[in-house]
């Protein structure tokens, strides 16, 4: 395997971007994609103590769906895997109790979305409740997963090969990704990922471009792309020397 | 233990010897209210 990766952005947002690897094993692509779901660590709600619940929801399940909201995670070593960041809620019906509710004891751990509805109180209604928010991993509960649809594809080359003959309906030849024309990339919902739109009358042909695979990424906000990548990588990093540790007897 | 009347809203102590009754009406339907504990639950 080459020493040196080449990464190309395609689109890039915040909490979502595209990007190509090129110089990975399909192996290698595999594993980031697992690491970036289930090894990077992430702030979660672990346990919730109720002081007031008169809504029409059990302690259980409103505590269910606190777990389930993305907290903004700290930088790497700022929280040990035992320790926790408490969180409040007090909302009082006539109401929707919302993510953006909660009240943090942390800056640096606060809901990362403000939108998210929790309960809707009716009038008379309470919801009064502490969580307690713990660092932990994807692999241990959903909740603690960073990436959120991640996936990848093979990069795919289109070459034309001539035109179609003359007399020949045109067919629609549905792709979808990222495809390499002349070292140019193109996104297939540039042409609604439909080749004829793109070659009118052309005879074309594609194939997988080796080792190269381009990845979509999303988060839940929990932190930036590039810090779950990142993250992802040191990781497999971590596990590869921990095994190098573990050999060498 | 402490219940409320279905019917008149009041606030009913039961012990062991007057049955399942309201003592200002008569009721026979009692609810049980939530403590006032504090309760902890785990995420799963």
């Amino acid at each position: 395997m080459s020493a040196e990766y080449d990464v190309e952005f395609v689109e890039r947002e915040d909490r979502e971007a595209r990007f190509l690897v090129r110089g990975v094993t399909p192996g290698f692509a595999n594993g980031i994609r697992r690491a970036m779901v289930a090894d990077v660590p992430t702030m979660a709600i672990d346990t919730v103590r109720f002081v007031e619940n008169s809504s029409v929801m059990f302690d259980e399940q409103l505590a269910l769906r606190l777990g389930l909201v993305p907290l903004t995670t700290p930088p790497v070593g700022e929280f040990g895997e035992d320790e926790t960041v408490t969180l409040s809620i007090d909302v009082e019906g006539p109401a929707t109790a919302y993510s953006g509710d909660l009240v943090s004891s942390d800056d640096l751990v606060e809901p990362a979305d403000e939108n998210v509805p929790i309960i809707e109180l009716k009038d008379g209604q309470r919801l009064e409740a502490e969580a307690d928010a713990v660092i932990d991993r994807g692999k241990d509960h959903a909740k603690h997963q960073g990436g959120v649809a991640v996936g990848y594809r093979h990069l795919q080359r289109v070459e034309v090969e001539g035109d179609l003959p003359e007399f020949e309906d045109e067919e629609s030849r549905i792709i979808r990704g990222v495809i390499e024309d002349d070292g140019e990339l193109v996104s297939t919902s540039e042409f609604d990922h439909d080749l004829s739109n793109r070659y009118p009358g052309k005879e074309v042909r594609i194939e997988d471009v080796p080792n190269a695979f381009v990845f979509h990424v999303e988060t839940d906000g929990s932190f930036p792309i590039e810090e779950l990548v990142t993250r992802a990588a040191d990781t497999i990093a971590e596990r590869a020397t921990e095994l190098e540790d573990a050999v060498q007897l | 233990m402490s219940y409320k009347c279905s019917r008149c809203k009041r606030d009913v102590q039961l012990d062991e010897y007057g049955g399942v009754r309201c003592p200002y009406c008569g009721h026979r339907v009692l609810l049980k209210e939530r403590s006032r504990d504090v309760k902890e639950v785990d995420v799963q």
